[in-house]
């Protein structure tokens, strides 16, 4: 689902075919229900895969590796024999494909995080404006309402006169009209900071959609180079990472146990 | 039986979703509601309480809005339950699906207040029929 479908409402030529087919009562007549289409928001789309994962070389496969001591020009050569090397030992394993798609569904989860920022940042305009008003129509009655006790006070002390006492309970009237009114302005002023909330709901599905795309990727990467193992390193691999916690999606903590022993594992194997 | 006596059960797998529902329930006037946070806990719940509306997302772990749609009309004590669909999207493949499968109603995120006052009174209409 692209963020511009996210924002698309509804209409009433919609309304009026739900109503037509709801009508007919199909559900009622068959025991079996129609298949279900792919849920809204299911399965990403995952883009047609193109020959080359990665596509930065210079060097021809063959060509004499640099010595080490030269300086960027030799880290240049080495990195593009590597990456060479790793594209033609990729595609030859036939994981490119699973590594591409991973990695191409990263512009995807760009596009999905700008539209995080933006409803998030929109839901905080306008709950920041429901609330400015309420702090207005607030102070407004709390100084009203300050005006009146003084006048009240006034009274029982008997420093007003008839015609201040006549002023005080119209006065008093109106604070109390006015209070009717601002009440319910704040409190619409209210549903609508409660509405803004629903930006959790709809960029809590994107945010997992998200881990999951990333959790996807190093999964896919981490198995490449378990597979990828040469022989001789397998027991050191077997011992570091056969051993240990499942891949989780749902935990944080398994995540975050998970890169630690990543970070094992390279290192052991000499990166 | 008088609307506001209508026990309603909110189906969302996000909590902050099913408190917004719950509290613009209360503002158009039903009080009566529980919540479920997949399709699997509310169809126990629906076989087991008197519930009279249904409104559930469409998205949803374990069990998703319209499995459980599914569910509630396959089921002889719960096929005539009013169940109110919400979606992310207006999709019409969806809103057609909705309406085969036996959907009350369908709403679209996100919602107002009036828009949902106004979608939950056409079906409640419908049942006084």
């Amino acid at each position: 689902m692209s963020p511009e479908n996210l924002k698309s409402g509804d209409n009433d030529e919609l309304e009026a075919l739900f109503d037509e087919i709801a009508d007919q009562k199909l559900w009622d007549a068959d025991t079996s229900a129609p298949a279900q289409p792919a849920a809204a928001a299911v399965a990403p789309s995952t883009p047609e895969v193109h020959a080359h994962a990665v596509d930065s070389t210079v060097l021809q496969p063959g060509d004499d590796p640099v010595k080490p001591g030269d300086e960027p020009h030799d880290v240049f050569v080495r990195v593009g024999m590597l990456t060479r090397k790793l594209h033609d030992a990729l595609r030859e394993l036939g994981y490119d494909r699973n590594v591409e798609s991973a990695v191409n569904s990263l512009p995807d989860a760009r596009a999905r995080l700008n539209y995080i920022a933006s409803l998030t940042g929109q839901a905080a305009e306008k709950v920041l404006a429901s609330v400015e008003t309420c702090q207005i129509i607030n102070d407004g009655l709390q100084g009203k309402a300050k005006t009146l006790e003084a006048q009240w006070d006034k009274l029982y002390n008997n420093q007003l006169s008839l015609e201040e006492f006549k002023q005080l309970a119209a006065d008093n009237q109106q604070f109390v009209k006015d209070i009717a009114l601002k009440t319910q302005s704040m409190g619409s002023n209210l549903t609508e900071i409660m509405m803004a909330q629903d930006f959790h709901d709809l960029t809590g599905q994107v945010v997992n959609r998200i881990a999951t795309m990333a959790q996807n990727l190093e999964e896919q990467l981490v198995q490449l180079l378990l597979d990828t193992t040469p022989a001789d390193r397998r027991p050191v691999v077997e011992e570091q990472w056969l051993s240990g916690p499942a891949m989780d999606a749902a935990g944080r903590t398994d995540v975050c146990a998970n890169q630690g022993q990543v970070d094992d594992l390279l290192e052991s194997l000499g990166f | 039986m008088n609307p506001e006596d209508l026990k309603f059960l909110i189906v969302d797998d996000f909590s902050t979703m099913r408190r917004i529902v719950r509290n613009l329930l209360k503002e158009i006037g039903y009080n009566n509601a529980d919540e479920a946070e997949d399709g699997a806990v509310a169809l126990a719940k629906l076989k087991n309480g008197n519930f009279n509306f249904v409104v559930s997302d469409l998205n949803m772990p374990n069990m998703n809005g319209f499995e459980l749609l599914r569910n509630i009309r396959a089921e002889p004590d719960l096929k005539h339950l009013p169940v109110l669909l919400i979606t992310a999207e207006a999709k019409k493949e969806d809103i057609v699906t909705a309406a085969q499968m036996g959907a009350s109603g369908y709403i679209v995120k996100p919602f107002t207040k009036a828009t949902l006052e106004e979608k939950l009174s056409k079906i409640v209409a419908k049942m006084s029929v």
